[in-house]
């Protein structure tokens, strides 16, 4: 959910002007470049302790974690070796290698896994290890986790939550990290720039870059000063991709940062929501509405208009990642399909004003986005729209993120989320989780879409779960994606852009999350120089 | 009375009046920051909002106290204040106190380089146009100074950075300092680099302001008796203007370059944000729009204090410069 003022759209359109004059600039394509410059955000205000949440996406870079996913996300070992989930699903055993030592010099063990996991518990930052009831050392290069009930999205934190030092660990280690990651934090000047060097002791293979600078500005400048060839790296919006900057390419990478519509499940209730906002619409608590829209949206085209063609078509949650159900995904701008759906389900226009309805009741309702997000704007006009061809009219109403929670139980909204952490889709369509926060804003209920993510959740590895995640989202009968209930109707995938030196190779990235930006750097420990 | 007697009394009820001040400051702002809708937690979870459990959103408002009613709060930091104790940043995960003198050094060089600069580039522009007025080189300096008037400030420093840095490339982008050069190596030069345009653009919001005024009572002065005297005993207009205009013509200077402290801050925003300016300015910003309530707080009394302490400085200079004032005071 990013803030963007109306100040920086201002921004990007007068230095877009400008761009158009050649730049005096020499761009950066020297021979044997050790040292790079990227401006692709990665600032974080509160400092670098993992125990407080730094690190969730992208690379660590200062510390290590026990897992973490390759190009395609399947999980690999990173400081654990092996690991294993017991009988009755509460505890893991975690064995680690031997060789690994932070930049202090002195050696990971136990002592130092448990400690993180124990602190990071009880820190209250942004990683949350409600689950844990405890981590034990069981000898220096094995760790045993308890958990309070089977949940096998706990390896996400194994993958996620990097390792510090117990005796270097205090209030200010956030400012002086030290870890057994890729690279060593040399200097940060806060609100500008971090420079790394390279770690001599790192067990891996030795990054090729000595030194990397990462600027912390905002896209238009990140952009203007790719242009002027004094950065290697810049991560820009999609609307400046289709811009040309010599010596660089654009780096596109695919992403699950979608946005779709989320419909309230529920006719409208009598009683209001914990936090006294009102609950249901009758008109998208019938599931012919919902799965007619899906039917009449025109993906391709909205990702054609409004991304630029930088995005892809967006049919669930989890577009692309390995608990991806493919057989959810539907053929769509099929109108007669969606007339049809309407048709069955009893929604007919009998007074001819172009909006259909049934007994007495007009399709018609409210879709909210932010009124900061100029992408999720032109996504809510266009797809209400596309739902007027099929006569459903859909009011489109801006506001901005402290407005929207009064809306969320009783209007339709436009959302974006996208996580590699399937957590998200249970909170997102799991029933119990109706009302908190923004999980289930819906109130969508199904039985047997609960059952199969209960399954899910307590399945006995990471690998065997996603049978369960699939089914959920469709399972040839009912489940939450467009064929069954259609409790959302997601239109699209941004994919981020980059723009990175012609000499720079980053080799394959992962499908990204909601954050772009900093993600890129999940493998930079293998990036390499070479000039094509 | 003594001088020293004078003094104590004049900086006791100086303290007095701060502190009263302060007080009602805090509070308005603290009943203000409690309306503002924003939820500091899920400013702080922003994207990881669905993967993060209401059982870990309680233990981060208990670590940042948000489980208490707002009176408590507020006393609770009354408290603190009182014992020397600024709060903890939520964002910065800091001392605030530590966190403002950070952001305050880097936004002190750029603050106090337009000041300098809007004071006296505004002096001098108001004194020629006043000694000449009607001239050739007054209506250039009027519609300068009308044009800076009416122009957003950050407008100004758009133009500025698109036309000196994105296509001359005489100064840098953004920042305060050039990217992947280590402290040791960072040259006064490179700072003075830097800060240029982000200090001229800041200093467009005094110049005007200052031209106009002094231009006025230069005017006033150039027509007054004593100055038609000096005509007749034969001295020139510059002259006139140098030995009779300057120091009537200062005071309203004084008074609004020190009013303009607190437009300083508030311009510092949009300036720092413009060039990337990593400065009390963007502080602020971030307090506002992540809710941390200890820094917002911190950064309000700080510049209050700043403000007061700019007004009570230009009190004790009207005396020194203005003997007329020395007596009322007396």
């Amino acid at each position: 959910m990013h803030r963007h003022g109306n100040f920086s759209l201002t921004c990007a359109i007068l230095l877009i002007t400008y761009f158009s004059l050649p730049s005096s600039a020499t761009t950066a394509t020297h021979s044997n470049v050790t040292e790079l410059i990227l401006a692709i955000g990665g600032e974080r205000t509160e400092g670098y302790d993992p125990t407080l949440g730094w690190g969730r996406y992208g690379s660590p870079l200062f510390q290590s974690t026990l897992l973490k996913r390759d190009a395609k996300l399947n999980i690999i070992g990173d400081l654990a070796f092996n690991w294993e989930l017991s009988e009755d699903k509460k505890v893991w055993k975690i064995s680690l290698r031997k060789d690994v030592h932070f930049s202090d010099k002195t050696p990971l063990t136990a002592e130092d896994v448990v400690y993180t996991f124990n602190t990071a518990a009880k820190s209250g930052g942004k990683v949350d290890l409600t689950l844990l009831d405890r981590a034990e050392v069981v000898d220096t290069h094995t760790v045993r986790f308890y958990l309070k009930k089977p949940q096998v999205t706990f390896i996400q934190r194994m993958i996620t939550l990097g390792i510090v030092p117990k005796h270097l660990h205090g209030p200010d280690y956030g400012r002086k990290p030290i870890g057994s990651g890729p690279f060593t934090l040399v200097q940060w000047n806060e609100g500008q720039q971090m420079v790394v060097a390279a770690n001599p002791l790192y067990y891996g293979n030795k990054p090729a870059f000595d030194k990397i600078t990462f600027l912390f500005v905002n896209e238009d400048t990140a952009f203007a000063a790719a242009k002027a060839g004094k950065i290697h790296m810049a991560a820009v919006p999609q609307t400046f991709a289709v811009q040309k900057i010599d010596g660089m390419h654009l780096h596109a990478v695919p992403s699950v940062d979608n946005r779709g519509i989320m419909f309230p499940a529920l006719p409208k209730q009598d009683k209001k929501s914990d936090e006294g906002y009102p609950i249901g619409n009758d008109v998208t608590a019938d599931k012919a509405i919902r799965r007619a829209i899906n039917y009449a949206i025109d993906r391709k085209a909205l990702v054609a208009g409004i991304l630029e063609n930088y995005g892809s078509p967006a049919y669930g949650v989890v577009d692309g990642l390995p608990w991806d159900q493919k057989s959810g995904h539907i053929t769509d701008n099929d109108l007669k399909k969606a007339q049809k759906i309407l048709q069955d389900a009893g929604w007919r226009d009998t007074d001819q004003d172009g909006v259909v309805e049934k007994d007495g009741l007009k399709a018609e309702f409210t879709l909210v986005y932010p009124a900061n997000d100029s992408i999720r704007q032109a996504l809510a006009l266009a797809s209400a729209d596309m739902a007027a061809q099929v006569g459903i009219r859909i009011e489109i109403l801006g506001k901005s993120w402290d407005d929207i929670p009064q809306y969320k139980h009783s209007n339709a909204i436009l959302f974006g989320w996208g996580s590699h952490d399937p957590t998200e889709m249970y909170n997102l369509y799991y029933s119990k989780k109706a009302g908190q926060e923004y999980f289930n804003c819906g109130y969508y209920a199904n039985k047997t879409v609960d059952n199969h993510l209960d399954a899910a959740m307590t399945a006995s590895t990471f690998e065997d779960s996603l049978p369960h995640w699939q089914a959920a989202q469709w399972d040839g009968e009912t489940g939450f994606m467009p064929p069954g209930d259609a409790a959302w109707a997601w239109l699209v995938n941004l994919t981020h852009t980059y723009f990175v030196n012609d000499c720079l190779n980053i080799g394959d990235s992962q499908m990204e999350p909601h954050g772009h930006g900093w993600p890129i750097t999940a493998n930079i420990e293998t990036w390499k120089w070479g000039c094509p | 009375m003594s001088v020293i007697q004078w003094i104590a009394r004049f900086f006791l009820a100086k303290s007095l009046r701060f502190v009263i001040l302060a007080t009602a400051v805090a509070i308005l702002s603290f009943t203000l920051v409690s309306f503002s809708p924003i939820d500091p937690i899920r400013a702080y979870v922003g994207t990881d909002m669905l993967t993060i459990s209401s059982e870990q959103r309680e233990l981060i408002s208990k670590r940042w106290g948000l489980d208490q009613p707002a009176l408590t709060r507020l006393f609770l930091w009354f408290k603190q204040i009182a014992s020397g104790n600024l709060g903890h940043s939520m964002i910065f995960d800091e001392p605030v106190s530590k966190v403002i003198a950070k952001r305050f050094t880097t936004s002190l060089m750029l603050m106090a380089l337009a000041w300098t600069l809007s004071g006296v580039l505004g002096f001098i522009f108001g004194s020629l146009a006043g000694i000449y007025k009607d001239s050739f080189l007054d209506r250039i300096i009027r519609w300068y100074a009308y044009t800076l008037a009416s122009t957003p400030a950050f407008w100004i420093g758009l133009i500025l950075l698109t036309t000196f840095s994105v296509s001359m490339d005489l100064f840098p982008i953004c920042c305060a300092r050039p990217p992947g050069i280590g402290p040791d190596e960072v040259t006064i030069w490179n700072h003075l680099h830097h800060l240029l345009l982000p200090a001229a653009t800041l200093s467009v919001i005094g110049v005007a302001n200052i031209t106009l005024h002094t231009r006025e009572k230069m005017i006033d002065s150039m027509q007054s008796d004593y100055a038609l005297y000096a005509h007749a005993i034969g001295d020139n207009t510059f002259g006139i203007g140098i030995f009779h205009g300057l120091r009537n013509a200062v005071l309203p200077a004084i008074t609004l370059q020190f009013a303009t402290l607190g437009e300083l801050f508030g311009g510092s925003v949009l300036a720092e944000q413009v060039f990337s300016y990593p400065g009390l300015g963007q502080a602020t910003v971030l307090a506002g729009t992540r809710g941390d309530v200890p820094l917002l707080m911190g950064i309000v009394l700080f510049s209050c204090f700043f403000v007061y302490c700019g007004n009570t400085l230009a009190d004790l200079i009207y005396t020194w410069i203005d003997p007329r004032m020395r007596k009322e005071v007396g």
